[in-house]
């Protein structure tokens, strides 16, 4: 073959790849039964994209025992399922979920592929994508799909002073990890789930539920999970009230738990709280962390740092309250207050519950 | 399996030059993001992968070697490495990486890594600049190897040939063992880097020389690595508008009250 030739024929390829390719996945995020609220999250964004593009949307659900995960998906608006069910895949390991994710891709060609952008997804989405040689767009924040059927997923770069618009013109499958919290979530069909449910044996009747076999076996897995310890996981992203606390606490939760109490709102934080160990990871707001969007933010003693404030955007009202008048957090609230949170925060609480209105 | 090195383990540092975070700024008479002006600086996250990758040194012997891939200018980073402690460093750099996405870049990445006998390639959570957080999954995948991400303290085996790690996982922690070789992106935060030694200093800044690793030197095709190989193509950029708030500095703790009831009419 000429070079010209060698040149056709790998443009050929591509384009067949980008035509052959159809359908909208949607990987539901679970351990041992708990679904990530973010799948259910990219499982409405999904739909929006699958009824553009008029193809299917298609979960797809990798553990043990995962009939209620299937028929939840469902119920929320899959039109199908794909169950990778087997004891290699709980817990999570990177090696085997890669492995069969990859598999599944491979022989059968999606053109778009969701995973929520959790430690978890973003760790073995990597390990998709490089063999299927897929375009992998991080941390996606905005999703949308252009008149030539083309993904473009917008995300936030050099800490958040940049949307960048990622496009993936030759290559298939197109995928993104998308952060948590940034799309909201649609009530699952009750009837539809009352349904689904009422059958014990609704995986093996429903056609629309695939069990798909599994390419990976344990002898051959290269990690090992000694030690799962998982508490229960917070979740912000829903809060009408948030009161975030961070470096300047400096490890005294008191205050602010009290500051809570009266506003009838939930605890937050920054990285540097979380870092320090002061607070669980769940909690914290920015883009490693949440995006929330409640309807009121209190931020005692953060500073303002451009990547914790990603997270708070969307907050109706923020109010800081820090020692340094020049902390950047006062350019991003609405109402702020000069002062040590310790004396600051007491008065607030005790005003608040002397006020019958609040 | 590999048998146990008693020779202490090959580690390699993945390192990147970054603008400065604090330094970009929005130009405000074009209204566009100003990179070129902001100073070339050692990706911060990385410089926990710097002490963890020394730890491990510290627990079992062996080296470290710092790797980079970029322009020769990125050799800065590379001096700051050898300063704070590594054997060894080299800059992976070849006009035909230029433009490369995750892809071809983690590609290159583990070429040199599989080119320096690398036991445990040490990365950080990501980078302050395009904070893909891709690249160390992309090193593994690319070879096959283990990997471990969002790892906040190492612990190495070597009787067993393997790493274990703790891990930040959603609501709670996990405790992994990988086999050898294995990729381990450390949570940034999580690794205090110790200070670069004034010898050592002096050395890295008038002695040192990096290796250099060309395309050619780790059998990497120029067509697999590059713009064309790269499946990701920027688009487009645009700068964020800063959210408009109101900006009411209150001196009475009181005041507070008003709009804080505000916020409760608004959700009935
Ligand atoms: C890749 C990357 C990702 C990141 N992701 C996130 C993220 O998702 N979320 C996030 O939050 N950060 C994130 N960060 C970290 C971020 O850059 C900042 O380091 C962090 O937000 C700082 O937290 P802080 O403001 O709470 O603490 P500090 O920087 O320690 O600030 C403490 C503040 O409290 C004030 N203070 C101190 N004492 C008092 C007192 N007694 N009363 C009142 N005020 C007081 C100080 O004036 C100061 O402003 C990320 C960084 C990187 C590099
Ligand atoms: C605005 C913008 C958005 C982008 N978005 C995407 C995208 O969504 N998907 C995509 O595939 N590409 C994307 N790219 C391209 C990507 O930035 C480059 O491939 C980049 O060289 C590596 O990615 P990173 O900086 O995100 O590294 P990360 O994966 O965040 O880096 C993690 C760690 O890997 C190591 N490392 C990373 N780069 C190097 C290096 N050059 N040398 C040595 N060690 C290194 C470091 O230890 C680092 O801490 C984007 C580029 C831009 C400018």
């Amino acid at each position: 073959m000429t070079q010209q030739d060698d040149e056709m024929a790998a443009e050929g390829t591509e384009v067949d790849e980008v035509e052959r390719a159809s359908d909208v996945w949607v990987f539901l995020e679970e351990h041992a039964g708990d679904v990530m609220p973010v799948a259910w999250e990219l499982l409405t964004e999904g739909r929006r994209l699958a009824d553009d593009l008029g193809e299917d949307l298609v979960a797809l659900a990798i553990g043990e025992d995962l009939e209620d995960v299937a028929t939840e998906a469902l119920a929320r608006g899959a039109d199908r399922v794909l169950v990778a069910d087997d004891p290699v895949f709980e817990p999570y390991r990177a090696d085997p979920y890669g492995t069969q994710f990859r598999e599944m891709v491979e022989r059968r060609h999606p053109s778009i592929v969701l995973i929520g952008g959790t430690h978890t997804g973003r760790d073995f989405a990597g390990r998709v994508a490089v063999p299927a040689h897929a375009g992998l767009t991080a941390d996606v924040t905005e999703l949308d799909v252009d008149e030539d059927g083309q993904l473009l997923a917008r995300r936030p770069a050099f800490g958040g002073n940049v949307l960048a618009t990622i496009v993936c013109p030759e290559h298939r499958p197109q995928m993104a990890t998308v952060r948590a919290g940034v799309f909201e979530a649609a009530d699952p069909d009750p009837d539809e789930l009352a349904t689904l449910r009422a059958t014990d044996d609704s995986i093996a009747d429903n056609d629309r539920i695939e069990p798909v076999e599994v390419f990976i076996d344990e002898v051959d897995t290269i990690s090992e999970v000694l030690v799962r310890d998982v508490t229960e996981r917070a979740d912000v992203t829903d809060a009408d009230r948030l009161v975030a606390v961070g470096g300047g606490v400096e490890g005294d939760l008191g205050p602010a738990i009290e500051l809570a109490e009266a506003l009838d709102a939930d605890l937050a934080a920054s990285r540097k709280a979380v870092d320090e160990g002061w607070i669980e990871g769940a909690r914290q707001v920015g883009q490693t962390g949440k995006t929330v969007r409640p309807d009121l933010y209190v931020a005692l003693g953060i500073s303002g740092a451009i990547q914790h404030v990603e997270g708070m955007n969307d907050a109706g009202t923020v109010i800081a309250i820090n020692d340094d008048p020049n902390a950047p957090i006062f350019d991003h609230a609405d109402y702020g207050i000069v002062g040590d949170l310790f004396e600051v925060v007491p008065q607030l609480t005790a005003l608040l519950e002397g006020d019958e209105e609040v | 399996m590999t048998s146990p090195n008693a020779e202490g383990w090959t580690v390699v540092v993945g390192v990147k030059q970054v603008p400065d975070s604090d330094e970009v700024r929005i130009d405000p008479d074009t209204g566009r993001l100003d990179r070129a002006n902001a100073p070339a600086v050692l990706n911060g996250p990385d410089r926990d992968a710097l002490e963890a990758a020394l730890s491990i040194r510290d627990a079992v012997g062996g080296t470290v070697t710092a790797i980079t891939m970029g322009p020769p200018t990125a050799t800065a980073v590379l001096e700051e490495a050898v300063a704070m402690g590594c054997d060894d460093a080299a800059l992976v750099t070849d006009r035909a990486f230029a433009g490369s996405d995750t892809w071809p870049t983690s590609y290159a990445l583990a070429m040199a890594a599989k080119h320096l006998n690398a036991d445990v390639v040490v990365c950080g959570e990501e980078t302050t600049d395009s904070s893909t957080g891709q690249v160390p999954p992309g090193i593994a995948a690319h070879n096959g190897w283990a990997q471990l991400t969002y790892v906040e303290d190492v612990e190495p085996l070597p009787e067993e040939n393997r790493l274990a790690a703790r891990r930040d996982v959603e609501g709670g922690h996990e405790r992994v063992a990988a086999d050898l070789p294995v990729v381990v992106a450390v949570a940034y935060g999580e690794f205090d880097a110790r200070p670069a030694g004034l010898h050592r200093k002096i050395f890295a800044e008038n002695d040192f020389e990096p290796d250099q690793l060309t395309a050619e030197d780790l059998s990497i095709d120029p067509g697999d690595v590059g713009m064309d190989a790269s499946p990701t193509q920027v688009g487009g950029m645009d700068t964020v508008e800063p959210v408009e708030r109101k900006n009411e500095i209150l001196e009475d703790v009181a005041d507070l009250l008003e709009p804080i009831a505000a916020t409760a009419e608004v959700d009935g």
